[in-house]
């Protein structure tokens, strides 16, 4: 008690005239900073891992005798997603609002993963006039939702005509 | 030689006036402090191992791998370079049926003679703008894998 009213009838003149020499620390700052600037990274790059398939890349020579593995396949077209597997058609997502429907291509490829009991690959194969920021958008939903393996492909403009 | 003190109204200021004087640095340090948190936070030592190319704007991407050394092509919405040589204008290859760009192709079997027979560093690592279309983006590959690449990175910035 009797320190603590030391302090309350201490004199506010003394405490005002106790005052930190920030100079140094200001010094420090200006020494750091700018390194520190110089060494920031501001965005931080990554990258996305596909291979072709098989049938186009030149391996496909020694393995050309086994028969191909039927993978599940998502068919991207500026319209709409299709998932399929072999010549069977699995789901159909077209745009939501000028956009693809990720969250449902998310859902549909989990479904489709346990029900048939997928490996952890598949192919997606793009139309021409399809832009990279979504193939890389719909590559990114495929990886989350477990298939880690991905192969890109082309889809044809007209399957029924083979082209 | 001297000057005489000079009149007027300064003349008056006492010694204790002038040395009392001090700037208010607290909220300057509040400032330095906050930057000095967040240059910190954001600081590398690594670096990184590719410097993106500045006339393309790269895709965004969830992804969390960290890129590594590989043949890099860069596709512009104009052209296709690599190592900041033109390879092909793509409106000039746009005009031929073949699928096969000849600019690239010869650039690739130079890289991959320059390379070991081992499988790694058969990796092709694609730089592109984001608006470009798959219609290029696969003339690019089948011209790199008629070559002897197989393997296919794209470069994305990582979606926070």
């Amino acid at each position: 008690m009797a320190s603590l009213s030391f302090i309350k009838h201490k004199p506010p003149s003394e405490a005002a005239e106790i005052e930190l020499d920030l100079t140094p620390m200001m010094s420090m700052f200006l020494i750091l900073l700018p390194f520190l600037v110089s060494m920031a990274v501001l965005t931080h790059l990554t990258i996305l891992e596909f291979s072709l398939p098989p049938n186009i890349g030149q391996a496909a020579g020694a393995a050309s005798s086994e028969k191909p593995k039927v993978k599940l396949t998502l068919v991207v077209t500026p319209g709409y997603l299709l998932v399929t597997h072999g010549e069977r058609m699995l789901d159909s997502l077209p745009l939501v609002g000028q956009q693809y429907d990720f969250s449902g291509l998310a859902a549909a490829l989990v479904r489709r993963k346990a029900e048939m009991n997928l490996e952890n690959e598949m192919v997606v194969a793009s139309r021409d006039r399809v832009r990279l920021k979504d193939i890389v958008a719909i590559m990114d939903r495929c990886k989350a939702s477990g298939f880690e393996k991905i192969g890109l492909s082309s889809a044809t403009e007209n399957p029924g005509e083979g082209r | 030689m001297k000057r005489p003190p000079r009149a007027g109204k300064f003349s008056s200021a006492t010694q204790d006036d002038q040395t009392t004087f001090r700037p208010q640095l607290t909220s300057l340090i509040d400032v330095m402090t906050f930057l000095l948190v967040f240059l910190i936070k954001s600081f590398s030592v690594q670096g990184d191992v590719i410097t993106p190319s500045t006339n393309l704007e790269l895709p965004l991407s969830t992804s969390h791998k960290p890129p590594k050394p590989a043949a890099s092509l860069e596709i512009t919405k104009t052209n296709v370079m690599a190592d900041g040589k033109v390879l092909s204008m793509l409106s000039a290859s746009d005009k031929t049926d073949s699928m096969i760009i000849p600019g690239i192709y010869k650039w690739m079997v130079f890289r991959r003679s320059q390379m070991s027979d081992t499988a790694q560093g058969r990796d092709v690592l694609i730089q592109a703008d984001r608006e470009i279309e798959y219609a290029v983006l696969k003339r690019v590959m089948y011209s790199c894998n008629k070559a002897g690449f197989m393997d296919f990175t794209i470069l994305a910035i990582q979606k926070e």
